[in-house]
């Protein structure tokens, strides 16, 4: 039995940003969660599981301060793999998560495509929703890191802002952190779990790497791309190992399940806050 | 001959006239401060600098025909010296004259104002902040609540080291998505409804794409399994 040949996905980094970033995460949004529904039965439960009020603010600002270090790190590695003897291609390729004008038409392609009135968009490394989770993502952790900095220290805050810009902060934070909730407990577990092609995991994410036959049913013009370049030889990859598959089936799943208990009691209980 | 006098007497009465009116303009004030912002003029110095505005110092003597915004009685706008109206924001005892005040809670007419953090997460009780009873108005020059020396008498209980700045937060902040907030707090208003918005956009975009992709890739799977078991490639 020949091994059904593999190309790279994601790098090591590249998954341990992922890893680290779905850690956080969850542990931002239970703590975070745990203050937000304490006036509720079941957000006093979980508090209880973090030492109680003050305790799950401290893990929630230490957790905050590590994602910040995280992004920074982050933005370092994106420069990193710009290739800087042609910058704008680079940039603006079809290898970056950039979004481009054919995004637009994969977009309308793909519309069609859902009731049967074209045939699927050629896409390249990045689908435009790929793109979006993304960008989300990169755009969502300043603004709650910045507004997470203001109600961390109110009293440098007022030194250079009015007071009250805590309040905004305190309404960005929390807005955009349910936004962050549930787009990715609803949206993201959907494309990463539940649709067809994805069922029951996708673990590209976590082996690093997909099959080529897959690769060149969703991405066509990537695979295109690298067989013209010659790469295609040099990004092919191992399957994973099994124990390191069942590791990380274990795992998606224990996260997918938190996620979904917090997202569906935080629907629940959401009247009962008590605030406006 | 007889024309004389009147004109005099016309003459007297204008200057009168005229020189009452100078005594209805406000006074010159001993002071007055450009103030950029409260939180430029807050920031260190506040008072050290000695220059108050004009809600900081006493009020001075009352002048007629000055209306308190949303205030009029009869014809004219209020008048402090004319009219008998209390203006409840600037009593001594807020709640002066309330029938059976004794046997009410604060909620009971004030349903709104429990409804912040401090109340529903730090179990804060009105009074704590308030204070004892007489509860001044808010704007009274001697309440602690005064916004020259909040901070320092009510805040600064909890919030050690609590400035003038800090003390602008809103305690009691109107629910962000409603009119109110668009009347007294309209950035927190804007920053709701285009987070819900976006909240609201991104899901309806996001969820109908999702599933419906995972429908599509449902009917792609049956066609393509049938077609791989009858041509091999």
């Amino acid at each position: 039995m020949t091994p059904t040949p593999r190309i790279k996905r994601f790098s090591v980094i590249e998954r341990l940003f992922h890893l680290s970033l779905m850690i956080t995460f969850l542990l931002q949004t239970a703590t975070g969660f745990s203050r937000l529904y304490i006036t509720t039965a079941w957000g006093k439960k979980i508090n209880a599981v973090f030492g109680g009020y003050d305790n799950s603010l401290l893990i929630h600002k230490w957790v905050g301060v590590v994602m910040m270090v995280g992004f920074v790190i982050h933005t370092v590695y994106l420069f990193t793999r710009i290739n800087w003897r042609t910058p704008v291609k680079s940039v603006f390729g079809e290898d970056s998560l950039v979004p481009n004008i054919a995004d637009l038409k994969h977009f309308g392609q793909r519309i069609l495509w859902f009731f049967g009135l074209g045939s699927r968009p050629r896409f390249s490394r990045w689908t435009y929703w790929e793109k979006f989770d993304y960008w989300a993502v990169y755009w969502g952790l300043p603004l709650l890191a910045i507004t997470g900095v203001m109600l961390m220290y109110p009293m440098v805050t007022s030194r250079f802002l009015p007071g009250w810009s805590l309040n905004i902060a305190a309404l960005l934070h929390r807005a955009e952190a349910i936004l962050a909730v549930t787009y990715i407990f609803i949206v993201h577990f959907f494309i990463g779990h539940l649709r067809p092609s994805s069922f029951p995991m996708n673990e590209a994410m976590f082996s690093g790497s997909v099959p080529l036959e897959e690769a060149n049913e969703e991405k066509p013009a990537w695979v295109e791309s690298l067989q013209n370049s010659g790469r295609l030889k040099m990004v092919s990859a191992a399957a994973p190992v099994l124990w390191y598959r069942v590791v990380y089936f274990v795992f998606g799943y224990a996260v997918l399940l938190f996620g979904v208990y917090l997202l569906i009691n935080g629907i629940m209980y959401a009247r009962q806050v008590g605030l406006h | 001959m007889a024309r004389e006098p009147a004109v005099l007497r016309i003459f007297v009465i204008l200057v009168a006239l005229a020189a009452g009116a100078i005594l209805l303009l406000p006074p010159p004030a001993s002071a007055q401060e450009e103030v950029a912002s409260a939180i430029r003029r807050y920031k260190e110095k506040e008072a050290s600098t000695g220059y108050y505005e004009e809600y900081e110092v006493r009020p001075r003597r009352q002048r007629p025909f000055v209306e308190i915004p949303g205030v009029q009685v009869g014809l004219f706008p209020y008048s402090p010296s004319a009219a008998e109206v209390r203006v409840r924001t600037r009593l001594a005892d807020s709640h002066m004259g309330i029938a059976f005040y004794t046997d009410k809670t604060c909620v009971a007419c004030h349903p709104q104002e429990a409804k912040d953090i401090h109340t529903v997460r730090a179990n804060l009780t009105c009074r704590q902040c308030h204070g004892g009873e007489p509860i001044a108005s808010i704007q009274y020059f001697n309440s602690p609540m005064n916004p020259i020396r909040k901070h320092a008498y009510v805040c600064a209980k909890c919030h050690e080291g609590s400035s003038a700045s800090f003390a602008s937060y809103i305690i009691h902040e109107p629910a962000p998505g409603s009119m109110a907030a668009l009347k007294s707090f309209p950035l927190l208003y804007i920053v709701y409804w285009f987070m819900t918005v976006l909240l609201v956009g991104t899901l309806a975009f996001f969820i109908p794409h999702s599933f419906l992709t995972g429908v599509r890739e449902l009917f792609t799977r049956k066609k393509e399994a049938k077609n791989d078991a009858d041509t091999t490639h």
